[in-house]
């Protein structure tokens, strides 16, 4: 046994983020950490990083018992994680980076730049990347900076390596490299957790795999005794077809159109309609271009090239109040830094756009904001004690519904969702998706960005695949098989 | 379902958690203590004529804030005043009529503060360095216009706003700076304005997202604080009766002082008006009864920056132990 | 090639160069070798302050106390020289750089242990440190007939017709050019700055840091002091006053981002140098030392809106051949 967690325990302020939770893994072996976003496997990989302390539970590493107080305990202990944010350093070099913290240095106590830099070059011919010592990170595509976070932690010798979603923007091409280099870290006796959303290719990759659901572990054994359906069972704790609730609305006539839009490098021929009551799909790899056509629609960046049709009619946005005004919202994937004000009150978030109509000539009325507020918490249920209650205070799911509030606050006909259940717990997340079908009952038009497959499949009535850039089409989801869609998002046909 | 009340019930506990609570018993201790070293020091007179020495700052700390509270800092204020002292005194050489004066006075500090706005928001740069660029060219704008002459004469008017009672009791530059920290106020607490201010400062870019045009309110408060800037000229060009380009030198550091130890957050997002007067009151009043115990200015410096450092130093130290301790 | 005409050292080297040339042409007499060994001297104290200040700036704070530091660590060895003028030059230089480095320590604390924003910080220090000026000094000027000798005599050392400032500048330079390209510490202040919250992971304490670059700052400002004060003969409660925002502006041309992790040590000294050009140019081509300031203010804001621009251009990503 290489690693072995016992009834590790941990606690956010009363939320439990893991409970009593035994991980084993074995001596060279790829082993799979699942669990839906909020399940904990983040928390469990802060842990053996040293990030977070475990509140109670045994931690062996090699058979002997150990503490990871910090990170660079964890490092020294073998253990060397590639994180998803990826901790780099845009403005240094490759070998810089694959050395970081870690200088070789001479006798003198100097840094051995000579040496770093011959080894950084070995270790990259090993691992067949064709990637120069000397540039700079912020130069290098996302699969090269994955490289370079493997060959840090093959410097570091660590013989545990952590790898949190790498192939999460990677094209097909990219991800089998990728899995060539993971099977040969295997070969020279390391141990990998790998955590991954795509179930394919953990069954393709992985030997044994765990599942966490809600901070339990909820299933742990070798891959060969389980199929992909029964791991969304597990990670889901319902039946497949249950996810997503289906909405049986007839689609009404074309309510918004965007023709040849363009922004340079970023993306263009960018041609789609949007029919009333529909739910438009857009899926693709993270930097496909999908959020920068959504923040260009809605004011936050501008169009060089195109033109936005709304109700037949052109419309004009050139700063997001534009777009409000017309009835278009964008709700942001990033909700703590562009979404919401922690730092303010619910009341003030869940207002926040419609200040304009809650005061008279400027003065603020707190009488239409406590209205507001309660008709908003009445419908999506926001779990508050106080309306002064600061933002941040409230969990994940209630910050998200709130920032929803805050949008149908404007009463808007348009509403674009950038991947809106990143990052929330099962039951919110169904809940989200639940009351997007409420929604486009009520009359409302969606575009959602999602990153998940299922979730566009499940909710979605046409899609639009993006690869760099570009549509390379729009499917009537009914119509598309999963492995059509995956395809061209990875631009292969 | 229960209906949800906005503020918790009112305990009479938390008003002494408040800054402003904090604050407001230091200035009283400070007045307590001043009264009984000095016998000058409630004499009314004495009283009235110590605002002189802060009120000119004082106005200028009122739009200071709210250029805080939006993330921002201003270091170019008092390069401002030297460029709006020498407009004004150029403009009376020339002969203009009074009101004319006056009015390419405030547009030279509104255009000041702007040209810090159109930088800061075209090019995105942090206010910090513009305005550390802005300063030094603002006040060698003075110095290239004035070398190393003075103005001395101005229109009778300016005299006696800086100079002059109401009633011949209430310096006109206390009431002004009194009148609009109540407008101010207003505006901050109370209006859409001000919470617009407050959710730029606490999240620009979710503001951004939010419809608020972050861009023109940081343009318009960099410019406000530009023309208050020529406002607090006025003032103090009248009251020195004279004006070398070395005017008002150093004020831009004690007017942050003033803002920043009233409670406001120095990186934005939370702060009062309330707060930053009675600091104002604080400053004002130590530095008046030092004086009356012939403590030097610069005992009144040093005491200034402790008190800067402490007042947020302290509060943040007890927060760590704290969060050790549990 | 492309790449090095692109390289902003060498952009900021030809500016100095063309500026150079231009006022040569004005004005023969300001390329005489005479001449520009001393604006290399006068502008020997504005280096080494920019190169400590660049270490600041890297992990993205500011010290604006430097100025104040100077002039007290100045102050205080100036008076001791009029009680003790007997003692060896060698021991003042030590004593001025140990209080200024106390004086550096005490900013770091009160950034890194008491959590106070390092503007609060080190404007309030700004303050109390030139206050204290006036307390040891009474509020007098200590004259340059009070010195002892020997005290001001190693200023006007010069080997190699090049002044002992110069020298010294040079000698700080490569110090500091080894300790931010050549060892751990200097590397992790460039990680440190960078991304502090990747810094975190690998295990740089950044509190630690902070207090160390703020001590190197204080350190340096102490070294200026007994520099200051020995070339000018003379120290005062006014001495440098202002003078830290100069020492920000060099670095700020230099191309030190204030964002932090980025610049160069190079980059950070021609910086200082175009900044002392100027300066010392203007009245060479007759303008008049008034518009000194506002052209020195002018070319801060050129500085940093080309810096600016240069940076978001190469930070777009391209993902359309267009």
């Amino acid at each position: 046994m290489k690693l072995e967690l016992k009834n590790i325990s941990k606690n956010f302020h009363g939320v439990k983020a893991l409970q009593n939770v035994d991980f084993q893994l074995q001596e060279n072996s790829i082993h799979a950490l699942l669990g839906e976003n909020g399940a904990g496997k983040s928390t469990l990989v802060k842990i053996l990083c040293g990030v977070y302390q475990p509140d109670s539970g045994i931690i062996n590493l090699n058979n002997k018992q150990q503490s990871i107080p910090d990170p660079s305990a964890s490092l020294s202990l073998g253990i060397s994680a590639i994180h998803q944010e990826s901790v780099m350093f845009d403005e240094l070099s490759v070998t810089e980076n694959v050395f970081i913290g870690n200088h070789i240095t001479k006798s003198n106590g100097l840094v051995d730049w000579g040496l770093m830099q011959d080894k950084t070059n070995q270790l990259l011919k090993d691992l067949e990347a064709n990637i120069e010592p000397n540039e700079k990170i912020k130069d290098l595509s996302i699969a090269q900076r994955h490289i370079v976070q493997i060959s840090r932690s093959l410097i570091h010798d660590a013989d545990i390596v952590i790898m949190d979603e790498p192939t999460a923007s990677l094209s097909q091409k990219e991800i089998n490299e990728l899995y060539t280099i993971i099977r040969n870290l295997k070969k020279q006796n390391k141990s990998i957790i790998f955590i991954s959303h795509k179930l394919d290719e953990v069954i393709e990759v992985c030997d044994e795999f765990t599942v966490l659901r809600d901070g339990e572990l909820i299933k742990s054994d070798s891959i060969q005794n389980t199929n992909k359906d029964q791991l969304i069972t597990y990670m889901a704790g319902r039946e497949v077809n249950q996810i997503f609730p289906k909405n049986n609305v007839t689609i009404e006539n074309e309510i918004f159109e965007v023709r040849n839009l363009f922004k340079k490098t970023q993306f263009k021929d960018i041609n789609f309609n949007l029919r009333k009551k529909e739910i438009l799909g857009f899926y693709g790899l993270v930097g496909s271009g999908r959020t920068e056509i959504m923040k260009s629609i809605f004011g936050i960046t501008k169009l060089d090239e195109g033109e936005i049709l709304f109700k037949d009619q052109k419309i004009l946005i050139r700063k997001p109040s534009d777009a409000i005004d017309q009835g278009i919202v964008y709700l942001s994937e990033e909700r703590q830094q562009l979404g919401m004000t922690g730092l303010m009150s619910v009341k003030d978030n869940i207002n926040m756009a419609v200040m304009d109509r809650n005061s008279n000539f400027y003065v603020m009325n707190t009488l239409k904001e406590i209205k507001n507020s309660a008709a908003m918490q009445e419908k999506l249920n926001i779990k508050v004690s106080y309306w002064s209650q600061l933002t941040q205070s409230l969990s994940g799911g209630n910050q998200q519904k709130t920032v929803i509030a805050k949008w149908l606050s404007t009463k808007p006909e348009v509403l674009i969702l950038d991947e809106p259940t990143k990052g929330i717990d099962v039951r919110s997340k169904s809940a989200v998706h639940e009351f997007m079908g409420e929604l486009v009952e009520e009359g409302m038009s969606i575009m959602m960005i999602s990153s998940e497959l299922p979730e566009i499949l499940g909710m979605c009535d046409r899609v639009v695949v993006m690869y760099k850039g570009l549509i390379k089409d729009i499917l009537n989801v009914k119509e598309a098989s999963s492995e059509q869609i995956v395809k061209l998002a990875s631009g292969e046909s | 379902m229960s209906i949800i009340p906005d503020k918790p019930p009112f305990k009479l506990l938390d008003i002494l958690y408040k800054k402003e609570f904090i604050l407001f018993v230091v200035l009283v201790s400070i007045l307590i203590i001043n009264s009984n070293i000095s016998p000058y020091f409630l004499d009314l007179y004495n009283l009235i004529d110590s605002t002189f020495l802060f009120s000119e700052k004082a106005i200028i700390a009122l739009t200071m804030t709210f250029v805080i509270i939006a993330r921002q800092i201003d270091l170019s204020v008092a390069s401002i005043i030297a460029v709006s002292s020498v407009v004004l005194g150029y403009t009376t050489s020339l002969g203009y009529d009074t009101w004319l004066v006056l009015l390419l006075t405030l547009l030279s500090g509104a255009l000041c503060g702007a040209f810090n706005g159109a930088i800061i928001t075209k090019f995105a740069i942090p206010s910090i360095i513009v305005t550390i660029g802005t300063m030094s060219l603002f006040r060698g704008l003075a110095y290239s216009f004035l070398e190393d002459s003075y103005y001395n004469k101005f229109p009778k008017l300016v005299g006696k706003l800086g100079g002059g009672y109401l009633y011949g009791y209430i310096p006109y530059a206390f009431l002004t700076f009194i009148l609009l920290a109540f407008v101010f106020a207003f505006i901050l607490h109370k209006t859409s304005v001000g919470k617009k201010i407050y959710s730029i400062g606490n999240n620009p870019d979710a503001a951004q997202y939010t419809g608020i045009a972050v861009d023109k309110y940081t343009f318009v408060l960099f410019t406000l604080n530009g023309l208050f800037s020529a406002i607090a000229a006025i003032f103090l060009s009248g009251r020195l009766s004279s004006v070398r380009p070395n005017i008002a030198f150093g004020w831009e550091l004690e007017i942050i002082t003033m803002v920043v130890l009233g409670g406001v957050y120095i990186y934005g997002g939370s702060g009062s008006i309330l707060g930053v007067v009675i600091s104002i009151f604080i400053l004002g009043m130590l530095s008046f009864g030092l004086g009356l115990l012939n403590v030097p200015g610069v005992g009144i410096i040093i005491f200034t920056g402790l008190l800067l450092i402490l007042s947020i130093g302290f509060p943040s130290f007890v927060r760590t132990l704290r969060r050790k301790n549990e | 090639m492309k790449k090095i005409l692109l390289n902003r050292d060498f952009i900021l080297f030809s500016i100095i160069l063309i500026i150079l040339i231009a006022v040569g042409f004005a004005n023969p007499l300001f390329v005489t070798p005479k001449s520009i060994s001393d604006v290399l001297t006068d502008t020997s104290i504005l280096i080494i302050l920019a190169l400590s200040q660049m270490i600041v700036i890297l992990i993205r704070a500011i010290d604006l106390s430097v100025a104040s530091n100077l002039a007290l660590s100045g102050m205080l060895i100036s008076l001791l020289s009029t009680v003790h003028p007997e003692l060896p030059v060698y021991y003042f230089i030590a004593l001025s750089c140990v209080i200024g480095t106390i004086l550096g320590v005490l900013n770091g604390i009160s950034i890194a242990i008491l959590k106070v924003p390092f503007i609060v910080t080190t404007l309030g220090t700004l303050s109390i440190y030139r206050g204290l000026i006036y307390f040891v000094s009474d509020g007098k000027q200590v004259y340059s007939n009070e010195f002892s000798e020997d005290f001001l005599a190693l200023i006007h050392v010069k080997f190699l017709s090049l002044s002992f400032l110069f020298w010294l500048a040079v000698l700080v330079f490569i110090v500091i050019y080894i300790l931010l390209n050549h060892t751990r510490f200097g590397r992790n202040l460039y990680s440190l700055g960078g991304n502090p919250d990747a810094a975190k992971y690998i295990g740089i304490n950044e509190n630690k840091y902070i207090i160390m670059a703020y001590s190197l700052s204080g350190f340096f400002a102490g070294l200026c002091g007994y520099l200051w004060v020995a070339r000018y003969s003379v120290a005062s409660t006014q001495i440098a006053i202002g003078f830290e925002l100069t020492v920000i502006s060099a670095c700020v041309v230099g191309g030190i981002s204030v964002m932090g992790g980025v610049g160069t040590v190079l980059g950070c000294v021609l910086g200082a140098l175009l900044i002392g050009l100027i300066r010392n140019a203007l009245p060479a081509v007759d303008i008049s030392q008034f518009w000194q300031l506002a052209i020195s203010g002018a070319i801060i804001l050129l500085a940093i809106i080309i810096n600016t621009k240069t940076e978001q251009r190469k930070e777009k990503t391209i993902m359309v051949e267009n």
